[in-house]
């Protein structure tokens, strides 16, 4: 007999997992219409229900009760805190970008668009239920979910052979990195005997006590930071970046340097600070005793910053430019991480958004020259000014904003960045990161230098259609909202931790 | 003999030649192999774990249970990636998927 | 007799083991690793867990080996290409393996595991394992399948493609 108590909290926390529910609807709806209406399979129809399924998703979430740190449902499987509540609206629209982005550029064939939205929608599932889990169980799930089909996003286009290739890498080294954060879960397990974070916590806090058990916590550690590493870009595990963001469509592209990465930094928070930091009071973690991951991940931070950049100047490619760039940007991110406070979370959390949108506005605008009968390369992108304003000047908007220039939303998120790490101290980290930005000038301004300063090759105009238009429309305005009033966004994350 | 230490022991065998194999391995199925072997010793852990101290003695089970799956889901789609790249290339060797690098 | 059928289980664990890591063969690696996954299942069933080493069997070698081998016997083509390339990642990787192998014994015998006094005797799991899959493990249950379901969508997409491209 199943205990009933386990049916009451099923029935109970049924309502809070509503937007993975519909997405699964929508899913099986796309699944559906692709099968039964042969004749209507037309690109609009399943980027309708695609984006209506993630739109509708995010209904429920205002109809449940006031989050809050402590409040689990579905058998303390999931956490149902400030970070889950924002989180998944925030996977909402990366989907939602996604999809509209694959659906102005035609670099996803007609006949495989129905499955390409599914999947999008699939690991946009897998990861709202990664940031609300605190089971070691349904992390791990979740983290596959959201791995296992992205890698299929990345090889959708098989016959196109650098894609087939990027999604080979993909998976291996992805495949790889995973088992080894699945061998930390089970030392975690041994040491614990659950699987339940807060249980492990506990435990945690109590084994590091002990030096016989600290080999152990760091062994764990190191094992966790593999599969998280990967997932976030950062070194040592950033090799397959370029190759993978090169070879894959550029919609999922975008797609990845947001969705994954994010779900990444979230799960950083997830797992380090319940587990590894203790203290909850005047805002400022401490690492367990023992064990200074920390100093770890800071070093991590500005190796991973510095390769970043230090690549991306020799890069004539775009995409694999931005893949770098993605890189340098995970660094950056880290430092949030590193500052163990609470003013370092929020701002992980405040970048993360606007980055959302100055990233995937980049990648939007490589892919929209692309389709547009350009190239990825930056020779393409000489004289490009002249030949179609509107898009280069959304381009050197979304530039200036990754590097961190004012009046654009990055600067704010770099200052609260660097602000984490100037009041924990940490300042040569801030100095690293610093002289970084100075070194991202130099490859970010060379396209804008290619597109407005260089003599055309071509002097026909480029035709952007006016979905495009619209679209990066609704990229630019946050981007520029955000640097100038972001004072509503700094309040509701700031109410998060 | 039956103890959790043979386990243990047995598990961090698994998982270190998985590791040795992924990076002796330059045959992309050869990889994949190895990465099973990974998953394999985190598994034993489990098992092991569950058996000899988990209060709650069946979770490592479920835990087991659903890398098997996990694990099925992820071969798959990682071999039709390998036999879609196979068919451009007709070498499974990994030097041939490096074109990319640059 | 129970020391001994262990005994031969870890054996059957443990020598085709480096066959699946050091062999040249990709086919022997294939076929050794099926004696692994088989002494693995033997060892779940001592571990007083019948049901997972049935599954073990059933979707390990049932499944996802005959899967690889399938994937060898697909890519193989007749002539076995050569598998060892000399590349700077090995030595890296050997010493690699032998840092992480020792830090993993090491912290196997000093950690202080909260080993049960007295084991359970093992029982029929069968029934738990349903139980809690569907009451607490109900929605990862379901969560699992839309996984499944997904993964196939896509595996016959990226099939389809490459038969219908060539």
């Amino acid at each position: 007999m199943i205990p009933e108590n386990f049916i009451q909290s099923n029935l109970q926390g049924i309502s809070f997992i509503g937007p993975e529910l519909i997405l699964t609807l929508a899913i099986l709806l796309i699944l559906l219409v692709g099968v039964l209406l042969p004749y209507w399979r037309h690109r609009i129809l399943f980027t309708i229900l695609a984006v209506a399924g993630l739109a509708g998703s995010v209904l429920p979430l205002w109809k449940l009760p006031q989050p809050a740190p402590d409040l689990t449902y579905l058998s303390n499987l999931f956490v149902w805190d400030w970070l889950t509540f924002l989180s998944k609206p925030f996977f909402a629209v990366v989907g939602v970008l996604t999809i509209l982005l694959t659906q102005v550029t035609g670099e996803i064939d007609n006949s495989e668009y129905s499955e390409c939205t599914i999947l999008v929608l699939a690991v946009t599932m897998g990861m709202m239920l990664l940031v609300a889990s605190t089971d070691l169980l349904m992390i791990y799930l979740a983290f596959e979910t959201m791995g296992i089909l992205s890698y299929l996003l990345v090889g959708i286009r098989a016959r196109d052979e650098r894609s087939g290739e990027a999604a080979l890498k993909y998976v291996l080294y992805g495949a790889f990195t995973s088992g080894t954060m699945l061998f930390g879960f089970s030392l975690l397990f041994g040491l614990a005997g659950s699987t339940d974070l807060l249980a492990i916590s506990q435990k945690v806090a109590f084994a590091s006590q002990h030096p016989q058990d600290r080999l152990l916590l760091i062994v764990a550690i190191l094992f966790f930071l593999a599969g998280l590493l990967f997932k976030t870009a950062s070194f040592p595990f950033h090799f397959w970046c370029p190759d993978v963001y090169e070879g894959a469509p550029t919609p999922i592209t975008a797609f990845l340097s947001v969705g994954p990465k994010a779900a990444g930094f979230v799960l950083f928070i997830r797992l380090f600070y319940p587990l590894f930091a203790t203290g909850h009071d005047a805002t400022i973690y401490e690492a367990v005793s023992g064990l200074d991951w920390p100093s770890i991940l800071a070093l991590v931070s500005a190796i991973t910053m510095t390769l970043g950049n230090l690549a991306a100047i020799h890069q004539n490619n775009l995409k694999r430019l931005l893949a770098y760039s993605s890189i340098a940007h995970a660094g950056y991110l880290l430092m949030g991480i590193v500052s163990l406070s609470d003013l370092g979370l929020r701002s992980v959390v405040f970048y993360l958004v606007v980055y959302l949108f100055m990233n995937v506005g980049a990648f939007a605008v490589v892919a929209m020259v692309a389709s547009a009968g350009g190239s990825e390369e930056i020779d393409s992108y000489r004289g490009l000014g002249a030949r179609a304003p509107y898009v280069c000047v959304a381009m050197a908007i979304f530039l200036f904003s990754l590097i961190g220039l004012p009046p654009f939303a990055g600067f704010v998120g770099k200052v609260y960045l660097f602000a984490a790490v100037i009041y924990k101290k940490i300042y040569w980290l801030a100095v690293v990161a610093a002289l970084n930005t100075v070194i991202s000038l130099y490859y970010y301004l060379r396209i804008v230098k290619a597109m407005f300063l260089e003599k055309p090759t071509e002097t026909i105009q480029i035709q952007v259609p006016l979905s495009s238009r619209v679209l990066l429309l609704a990229l630019l305005v946050p981007t520029l909202g955000l640097g100038i009033y972001w004072q509503p966004l700094a309040r509701v994350v700031s109410g998060m931790f | 003999m039956n103890s959790l230490y043979t386990y243990l022991f047995l598990a961090a065998l698994l998982f270190s030649l998985g590791i040795f194999g992924v990076f002796q391995r330059r045959s992309l199925i050869g990889m994949l192999i190895a990465i099973e072997l990974m998953l394999n010793g985190a598994s034993i852990n489990f098992m092991a774990f569950n058996r000899f101290l988990a209060p709650d003695p069946i979770v490592g089970q479920i835990y087991t249970l659903f890398i098997m799956g996990i694990a099925a889901a992820e071969a798959a789609i990682a071999l039709s990636i390998i036999v879609a790249v196979f068919r451009r290339l007709r070498s499974i060797n990994i030097e041939r998927a490096q074109e990319l690098r640059g | 007799m129970t020391d001994l059928i262990f005994n031969v289980f870890i054996l059957l664990t443990i020598i085709p083991c480096f066959w699946v890591a050091l062999s040249s063969n990709i086919v022997h690696a294939a076929f050794s690793l099926l004696i692994t996954l088989f002494g693995i299942a033997g060892l779940y069933v001592l571990l007083g867990a019948d049901f997972i080493g049935v599954i073990q069997v059933i979707v390990y070698i049932g499944g996802i080996l005959v899967l690889i081998i399938f994937g060898v016997m697909m890519t193989q083509r007749g002539k076995l290409l050569p598998l060892s390339i000399q590349l700077p990642g090995k030595l890296f990787g050997a010493v690699l393996t032998g840092v992480i192998l020792a830090a993993l014994l090491l912290s196997a015998t000093r950690t202080l595991w909260p080993v049960a006094a007295v084991l359970g005797e093992p029982q029929l799991t069968s029934a738990a394992i349903g139980d809690l899959l569907l009451g607490k493990y109900l929605i990862p249950f379901e969560i699992a399948s839309v996984l499944l379901l997904a993964a196939l969508i896509g595996a016959v997409l990226i099939a389809r493609r490459s038969v219908r491209g060539e």
